[in-house]
């Protein structure tokens, strides 16, 4: 850089602090916004399996005392009736549906657990782009003329955003699900 | 009794697919990623995959390329379990060869009606 008017540099000095604090910000905001978003998106998972499974197990355990109850009255009076064969299958099916839906709704973690590691991808893309403004910032302020300053404020900003754009490339969503029922099926 | 590969870097979802698929009378060999599925394909030919695509290593697709560049995988089906529902990555997926896509969280009933319709 050559020599330049201490107006110039002034304007110059502002411009780039702008730049860095613009930066800083833009690129702060974008991986909150989506580990916001993915938070949001992991809690109605989550409270959707939660209701799932909590209905299948006072389902299956409504279904199992019903079941134990046929089971006691075909034991007192020795030979199964008809129709207490009929209720028993009939049971039997409604354990098979309730216990169905439980293993859909335990599912949640395989998805959850794909939005945490996405979570702490942006979490660490955060603590990098502050990383940079520590260890290229305040610690190696230089100590002759705004020059210098300027051109290290440069050289700052341009690493915060390689740095995202880094990240912003890595960390692709793979999980679209917004409910806890079952996915589609398509045969090929 | 027909054998179905189970391939997922969740442990939740192999015993939740293990679970299905033997309550239907199915044998299961689960793997634990790509790498780890091929290997086992390796060892015994299977009569289904069932294969997640984002797994660390060896993902599904890959996993799928290298089975049907195995001679005695080329008409073994191999189904696509995801939470990806993508129609980009389906047709890619469809590209490597797989036969069907399933997208997460599965249907215990559905998903052994699907296998049954593939192998019986």
């Amino acid at each position: 850089m050559g020599m330049l008017s201490r107006e110039s540099t002034s304007d110059l000095m502002e411009t780039q602090v702008m730049r860095l604090l613009s930066g800083v910000s833009t690129h702060g905001d974008q991986h909150l916004a989506e580990v916001e978003r993915d938070l949001v998106q992991m809690d109605v998972l989550l409270n959707e399996a939660i209701k799932k499974l909590c209905t299948s197990f006072m389902a299956i355990h409504h279904a199992i005392d019903l079941q134990q109850e046929t089971l006691k009255s075909m034991l007192s009076t020795g030979k199964p009736a008809p129709e207490q064969a009929a209720r028993l299958e009939m049971l039997r099916e409604e354990i098979g549906q309730h216990v169905g839906a439980a293993v859909t709704g335990l599912q949640f973690q395989d998805m959850t657990s794909q939005l945490i590691g996405r979570m702490v991808q942006h979490l660490a893309g955060l603590r990098d782009v502050f990383g940079e403004l520590g260890t290229n910032g305040t610690a190696g302020l230089p100590e002759s003329g705004s020059e210098e300053m300027l051109v290290m404020l440069n050289r700052i900003s341009d690493r915060v955003g390689a740095r995202c754009s880094e990240l912003a490339g890595a960390v692709r969503s793979t999980v679209n699900q917004r409910h806890m029922e079952s996915g589609d099926i398509e045969l090929f | 009794m027909k054998t179905i590969l189970a391939v997922d870097d969740s442990g939740s979802l192999r015993q939740m697919l293990s679970f299905s698929l033997k309550a239907a009378g199915y044998g299961v060999i689960e793997a634990i990623d790509g790498e780890d599925g091929l290997n086992k394909a390796k060892q015994q030919t299977v009569d289904l995959v069932l294969t997640d695509q984002n797994m660390p290593g060896m993902d599904g697709l890959s996993l799928i390329k290298a089975l049907r560049a195995m001679k005695n995988y080329q008409s073994v089906p191999i189904l696509m379990l995801t939470t990806e529902s993508g129609d980009d990555i389906k047709a890619m997926g469809r590209a490597a060869g797989a036969n069907g896509w399933l997208v997460k969280p599965f249907d215990p009933a559905r998903l052994t009606e699907v296998v049954k319709k593939l192998i019986g």
